[in-house]
């Protein structure tokens, strides 16, 4: 960490007991383990807008009962910013997460993935069975569903004169204001009243990477909606499903569509936006508690 | 409290043990008592804008340690609205903090004050010495210094050409324009980022009592003077613990360090604080109030 960073972040509630680097193909990744208990939780990372600290409202709860372990995400945080699309294949992130368990020596991890880090958990779990004993995905940007009708939905090549609303997801719009987009983006992400510092937190994340690393994230090959209910089908450990009903980023067709895919438990956050883990962290955090506990109880 | 009543307000982390009203003099105040340790923590209503519930981060967290007090005062919450500007003095706030210990069978208290609090604490500790033990003020609305000079500028009286800023603390823009000088005010009080909930709290708290009532409240506390009021912090006789914001853009800093000087109490300054620091920044707050009250044992 240069000192730059290391005087910019803000105090944290619980450091990390041990960090490091994994390097995969010359692409360095940076990881945390957070206490001893047992079993490991992996926070696996979401989209390279934003890194690790957004599990900062999981990690010191997580971590007075369990093994934390988490990493930020190729492209943003400590790790490196590769700027082809080929190095944010979901399956590189998988790889990485799965590079991670065997560099802090973690035989298998219950994974908690928010949003498009549903990809990569989804690839690592039905991959992996015996490294993964259980998958909670919140708020899944998974194409099982179609998104609320706006979202994502206009060309993200062409330039315009210009951009309101969802029209702000476009390459040409990323590179004359990126904090126009960030700013934009998280506030849907928090739709909740009293957003403002989550709001912030993840736009000051959000500018620790770049627009050309977002823009090769938007071409890099995701897992398209047949492959994702393979998968799904295949998933053999337990799933359990975290939807707000107030997702005005995924909708919560989606969330809904991974719980019947993987046979797994659907828990509707009542009121809840795209960030339930960060706006209602106490609730999210007990119902993780409460299905590690039950995956645990199941193994015994 | 009437059906709707209960359904607005918002759930609470503690809820009270024993609540009543007191009468004195034909107003009626609503208390209530939370927890039951020793000794007993007299959380002391404000100016009539906001009730008790602005004590909402303190109540659980104290109530776990001591017994804790609070009261609605006259013009706001459960407490009744009596009207002209005699029923607004601070005496007439110190007595009723009184007449709430008595009815409370509470023979002593350690009694926090905010702003305007601060004036009728000072009342009480001064013109009944055996019943308080010791007096912590937050950011006290006191004039014992010169206030900020942009709040100096209009006329509370006159009707003005402009809102602009603090002419919005101004009776005819109240009577017209109440929510909007509210939003003004409590954005005024809240100086610190990311200070949404508690300034819709606020609010709403404020629309509670009627702006004729607010202005009469507001006229009272104008009549507390320099000199009288240094008489009454002169007879303070228990140990003293201020805290105040060095961001406060309602009152300077120097009003809290005046107050701290003026009773022989310790002054604290909350570096990156407003108005409200018991609010922004419960936790320590609350820690400073547990040493403090724990020390008077």
């Amino acid at each position: 960490m240069i000192v730059d960073q290391a005087a910019r972040e803000q105090t944290r509630a619980r450091d990390p007991d041990d960090a490091g680097y994994v390097e995969r193909n010359g692409v360095r990744v940076f990881w945390e383990r957070y206490g001893e208990g047992e079993p490991t939780v992996m926070l696996v990372p979401t989209w390279s807008i934003v890194h690790s600290r957004v599990w900062k409202l999981q990690i010191p709860y997580l971590a007075r009962h369990y093994r934390v372990i988490t990493f930020d995400p190729r492209g943003n945080g400590k790790s490196d910013r590769p700027i082809e699309a080929s190095a944010y294949d979901e399956r590189e992130l998988a790889a990485d997460a799965l590079t991670v368990l065997d560099a802090t020596e973690t035989e298998r991890a219950v994974l908690v993935s928010f949003s498009l880090g549903a990809h990569r958990a989804l690839l690592l779990a039905a991959g992996h069975p015996n490294r993964v004993s259980g998958a909670v995905f919140i708020c899944p940007s998974i194409p099982l569903a179609p998104r609320p009708s706006d979202q994502f939905s206009y060309p993200f090549e062409e330039p315009f004169d210009t951009y309101h609303g969802w029209a702000k997801v476009n390459r040409h719009y990323w590179l004359v204001d990126f904090r126009g987009f960030l700013e934009f983006f998280f506030s849907q992400m928090f739709t909740e009243p009293h957003s403002t510092k989550q709001i912030e937190d993840c736009v000051g994340w959000g500018l620790e990477t770049t627009p050309e690393v977002l823009i090769a994230t938007a071409h890099a090959a995701q897992v398209k909606k047949d492959e994702a209910r393979a998968l799904s089908s295949q998933i053999a450990p337990p799933v359990l499903v975290l939807q707000g009903t107030e997702d005005a980023i995924e909708g919560s067709a989606r969330g809904i569509a991974l719980a019947q895919a993987t046979r797994g438990k659907l828990v509707l956050l009542e009121g809840s936006g795209h960030g339930a883990h960060a706006r209602d962290p106490v609730r999210v955090n007990l119902l993780i508690r409460d299905f590690v506990e039950s995956i645990a109880r199941r193994a015994a | 409290m009437s059906l709707l009543e209960a359904q607005r307000e918002q759930t609470r982390a503690r809820y009270p043990d024993d609540e009543g009203y007191v009468e004195r003099e034909g107003v009626r105040v609503f208390y209530e008592v939370y927890g039951d340790g020793e000794p007993t923590v007299f959380l002391l209503p404000t100016w009539s804008i906001i009730h008790s519930r602005y004590w909402k981060m303190q109540i659980p967290y104290l109530a776990r340690h001591f017994r804790v007090l609070t009261f609605d005062g006259r013009g706001n919450g459960k407490a009744d609205r009596p009207s002209g500007i005699g029923a607004y003095t601070e005496w007439e706030f110190a007595e009723d903090s009184l007449a709430v210990m008595d009815a409370t069978g509470t023979e002593t208290a350690a009694v926090v004050g905010f702003s305007c609090g601060a004036l009728w604490g000072t009342v009480l500790a001064a013109n009944h010495q055996d019943r308080v033990r010791g007096a912590v003020f937050i950011g006290p609305s006191v004039p014992l210094a010169p206030g900020h000079p942009e709040r100096n500028v209009h006329s509370f009286e006159d009707r003005l050409d402009t809102d602009d800023g603090w002419a919005k603390y101004n009776r005819h823009y109240w009577l017209e324009h109440y929510e909007e000088f509210l939003e003004y005010f409590f954005g005024k009080m809240f100086s610190e980022p990311h200070s949404t909930k508690q300034i819709e709290d606020c609010v709403s708290w404020g629309l509670e009592i009627a702006p004729e009532t607010l202005i009469e409240s507001h006229e009272a506390l104008e009549l507390c003077g320099t000199e009288r009021f240094r008489d009454v912090c002169a007879r303070v006789r228990c140990p003293v613990l201020v805290m105040h914001g060095d961001e406060d853009a309602l009152h300077p800093l120097a009003r809290g360090a005046a107050l701290a000087e003026a009773t022989g109490g310790r002054l604290v300054a909350l570096e990156g604080s407003g108005h409200c620091p018991h609010v922004r920044d419960p936790v320590k707050v609350n820690l400073l109030i547990r040493d403090f009250v724990e020390s008077l044992r």
